[in-house]
């Protein structure tokens, strides 16, 4: 019974309109991420289920209740702040108990929840310490302790490991949507980082201008994505984006399928589906090659456009060799370059 | 689907919530009020006939016969002077004394910098004014006994001005003086160039304090003035007011109104600057 | 010369002229006014001679001196926790999104541009009997006339409701600083975890504003002590001394009885009280040290 349902939501400061009309489901027990760049909104749409803001127009409804006009103690919610909002003057042990202790909780359930808490984050050793003796990660460690000890089935995260260096990013999101699955909780988890987006969540929105640019699961959102700006935003390196000029359809002659020629469009295709060709290929111009270990990426241009493409293993060109390259119609993405909306190839086929 | 009576609770939620957020206005206004009623009536009472002193009628005549009477009873121009006078010159030598005290302070490694600095700190809890005997001891031996100078001299070096311009020169980036080393600017040039331009919102912060803190002292001037000639307007006010003197209340405040006017003025027009200043006064 | 010499002789240059000006009118008064103390007061026919702690023991036994040191202790008992709390207070009220705040905190800050001696001169009035505004209020709810400045039980108190009047809106600029620098997401972290107002107060904000009261509070008490201007105005310290303070008492010694070396001896004592306001301060912020 805890699933959160925003319809029609509207939140404007004075003349600044920070969502328009956001309506999204997240399921009981899974894990939503809300992704973009910043000032897209994911945090207000955050706050607001939070009920840190409340929204100008629209409903939020968490389980069967209408939470809209309530306040946050009011809405049964944890929230792991960017921050992570530890008291300074207070130690471990009571920064995780402030809420129990504020709700008048009894003794005895307060340190049970203490300790189990601190056995699943590992903090034992640390109840008596302040924050400041602590590093940052187990500092985020606290912060989620207290939404552990809440026992409230929703738990809300504001960029909750952007403080933390790229090693300890990774440990600790393994770490939390381990604990997420364990416990059930239904989450609400917005970073600007695709690749912490890509690897926990159940669902991705994706957010642009304060709007939904996009929501589905991680897949989708990388293998269909519906404008070209979620191309370009998940995935890394990004999406090429290209300008479908008389070179590039002449060159790429055999990928363009008939049906949309006519169209204004832009063509995208990932790095990582552009193949090195012996034959059969378009002829580009080599601009840089870089050397990342595992993968290259080689730089290309053709006329004045350039693009991306990425292979495996280490390649060596020099600058401004000839290449042969191509890619096939599966990994062919078209987008409407008026709204930048998706074009569906219907059927395939040369 | 919503069940009426959750809508009901939730808009009773935000009912109880303006209602809390009405009274705590409320109080803040009527508090506001009240702090400010001694100023109104200050006014009130220098705008208007002695018998309307206590009797607030909203059509009372106003005249300006109070102050032309005060004026008469009172050097009031020339204590205004003394008193412009006495606050310009403190300003000015405790803006060089403590720049250079906390360029120093806060740039330079010498010995005993640490002890040099807990003793000026000192003047922070034993102020001049505490020790006013002493004082007018030593200033009587100079000689400078009701001059203008001789009420500034022991506030001249000011521990707090050259805590509080220290604390800032500290925050300066160090590349920033490294910068100007490279280019070859000399040790004052950099104090000059570099320091002094990046603390100015320090120097207008303790400029205000400075200036409201000297320009309302009473007690040490009280005693190291006997005449006309170096009388600030705090010391003309209390001899001309004091109850002994038999003047009409009225006129008292028409005299009170003067004295207080131009910090209250500027402070009402500058008020933002006025309130940050003191605010960052106080942030050690 | 070594550059190494150069950092000592330049750092000594630029803080002789205001270390030279401290020394004058701060160090050096303080170790006079306990020489002085040792002597009696010269005057033209009878030279001042060293009397040892003949002026000390003459302290002792000063009931002048007794009242005027209990006036101003109880004078700061009052005026200090009240102003402070009243700080808080109004640091608290405008610290609100709440309509006409900057006017709000305008009229809180008021009195601070104002001279003690403006101040002086308004209450004066305000207590005057029967014509004052006080017995006019007092008498339009059938209360009789008051000699409220005159009466040796109420004059003390007079004094300390203006002076919190004074006071309070300059300490409030400092908590209104501190709190603009508590983190607003602490405050959120509070409303989901469920706090209530006071609640969160108790155990949030105010140890966290611990730094700033301990430093009002100590300016606080600084104040209570070095502040006798409206005595001068208001009272001189009457009636039979019922008002008076301890710098004020050294003022009147000093410049009304010329009796300086009584004064000098007076003078010790202030400087003592406020060298262990400064110890128990400085022993306070050690033990705080810990955290931040």
């Amino acid at each position: 019974m805890s699933a959160i349902t925003l319809t029609d939501v509207c939140k404007s400061w004075d003349d600044f309109e920070a969502l328009k009309n956001i309506n999204f489901t997240c399921e009981e027990g899974k894990l939503l991420v809300l992704l973009g760049p910043s000032g897209c909104g994911k945090s207000t749409t955050l706050r607001l289920i939070a009920g840190l803001e409340s929204p100008t127009s629209g409903s939020i409804r968490i389980g069967d209740r209408d939470v809209t006009n309530l306040p946050p103690v009011k809405r049964d919610i944890s929230m792991v702040f960017q921050n992570y909002a530890l008291f300074p003057h207070l130690n471990v042990a009571e920064n995780i108990l402030f809420g129990l202790k504020a709700r008048k909780v009894n003794k005895a359930e307060q340190e049970k929840r203490l300790k189990d808490a601190a056995g699943i984050l590992g903090l034992d050793i640390f109840l008596g310490r302040k924050p400041a003796q602590l590093s940052g990660g187990q500092r985020q460690r606290v912060a989620l302790g207290r939404a552990i000890v809440a026992h409230v089935p929703v738990c809300l995260m504001d960029e909750p490991l952007s403080n933390l260096d790229a090693k300890l990013r990774q440990e600790m999101r393994q770490e939390i949507r381990s604990l997420q699955q364990r416990l059930g909780m239904t989450m609400v988890y917005v970073t600007h980082d695709q690749v912490e987006a890509m690897t926990i969540a159940d669902k991705i929105i994706l957010m642009k201008d304060g709007g939904i640019e996009q929501h589905g699961t991680p897949a989708e959102l990388y293998n269909k994505p519906a404008t070209a700006f979620t191309g370009n935003f998940i995935g890394n390196p990004p999406m090429n984006i290209l300008k479908p000029t008389k070179e590039m359809l002449s060159l790429c002659n055999t990928m363009i399928p008939d049906s949309v020629r006519g169209e204004k469009l832009l063509i995208g295709v990932r790095p990582e589906n552009i193949e090195l060709r012996e034959e059969d290929g378009c002829e580009v111009t080599v601009v840089a090659t870089e050397y990342l270990g595992a993968d290259t990426l080689i730089t290309c241009r053709v006329k004045e456009q350039t693009f991306i493409l990425s292979r495996q293993g280490r390649l060596v060109f020099s600058d401004g060799e000839t290449i042969k390259v191509g890619w096939s119609l599966e990994h062919t993405h078209l987008f409407n370059s008026a709204d930048g909306k998706r074009i569906e190839l219907q059927g395939g086929g040369k | 689907m919503t069940p009426p009576a959750g809508l009901g609770s939730s808009q009773l939620e935000i009912i109880t919530m303006k209602t809390v957020k009405g009274i705590e206005t409320l109080g803040a206004w009527i508090l506001g009020a009240l702090w400010f009623l001694p100023v109104v009536f200050a006014f009130w009472s220098a705008f208007h006939p002695a018998e309307y002193s206590t009797n607030f009628e909203l059509f009372a005549p106003l005249t300006f016969d109070n102050f032309v009477r005060a004026w008469g009873y009172a050097p009031f121009p020339r204590y205004l002077l003394n008193t412009f006078f006495l606050v310009t010159m403190i300003l000015a030598a405790q803006f060089v004394l403590c720049t250079l005290a906390a360029y120093s302070f806060a740039r330079f490694n010498f010995v005993g910098k640490n002890v040099l600095f807990a003793l000026v700190l000192l003047q922070l809890m034993i102020m001049p004014e505490v020790l006013l005997v002493e004082n007018y001891r030593t200033i009587s031996s100079m000689g400078l006994l009701d001059t203008i100078p001789a009420i500034g001299f022991p506030y001249m070096a000011s521990a707090f001005g050259i805590f509080l311009l220290r604390q800032s020169f500290k925050t300066i980036p160090n590349e920033l003086v490294e910068a100007a080393q490279v280019e070859g600017v000399s040790a004052i040039g950099i104090l000059w160039k570099v320091y002094v331009p990046l603390a100015r919102s320090t120097y207008i912060a303790y400029g205000l304090v400075s200036v409201s803190y000297h320009w309302n002292n009473f007690l040490w001037p009280l005693v190291i003035t006997q005449s006309v000639n170096s009388r600030p307007l705090t010391v003309g006010l209390a001899i001309f007011g004091a109850p002994e003197s038999g003047v009409d209340w009225s006129i008292i405040t028409a005299a009170t109104v003067m004295t207080m006017a131009p910090l209250l003025i500027a402070f009402i027009l500058f008020q933002r600057q006025f309130v940050q200043s003191f605010m960052h006064s106080g942030i050690k | 010369m070594p550059r190494h010499y150069w950092n000592h002789i330049n750092g000594w240059l630029l803080v002789l002229p205001a270390v030279f000006m401290i020394g004058l009118f701060t160090h050096y008064p303080i170790f006079s006014t306990i020489y002085h103390s040792l002597f009696s007061t010269g005057t033209p026919t009878r030279p001042s001679i060293f009397t040892g702690l003949e002026n000390y023991s003459y302290l002792i036994e000063d009931d002048i001196f007794r009242k005027v040191l209990m006036n101003n202790i109880i004078y700061s008992m009052c005026t200090v926790p009240l102003s402070v709390a009243m700080a808080l207070g109004m640091a608290l009220l405008v610290n609100r999104s709440i309509v006409g705040r900057s006017l709000v905190r305008m009229s809180f800050f008021t009195p601070t541009v104002l001279p003690m001696i403006a101040v002086a001169n308004i209450w004066l009035f305000f207590y005057t009997p029967e014509y004052g505004l006080f017995d006019q209020i007092s008498q339009f709810f059938g209360g009789g006339a008051h000699n409220w400045l005159g009466n040796p039980n109420t004059v003390l108190y007079c004094l300390v409701v203006m002076v919190i009047w004074k006071e309070a809106g300059f300490f409030m600029v400092f908590y209104l600083a501190a709190l603009q620098q508590l983190s607003p997401e602490l405050h959120e972290a509070g409303k989901v975890e469920g706090s209530s107002n006071w609640y969160y107060f108790r155990r949030v904000t105010f140890p966290l504003l611990g730094p700033t009261t301990l430093f009002v509070t100590v300016n606080a008490i600084i104040n209570s002590f070095k502040l006798v201007d409206h005595l001068v105005i208001m009272t001189k310290g009457g009636p039979d001394n019922a008002s008076s303070l301890l710098l004020y008492y050294i003022y009147e010694n000093a410049f009304s009885f010329w009796d300086t070396s009584y004064a000098a001896t007076l003078t010790v004592v202030l400087v003592l009280i406020l060298a262990l306001v400064t110890i128990i301060q400085f022993a306070i912020v050690e033990r705080r040290i810990h955290y931040q």
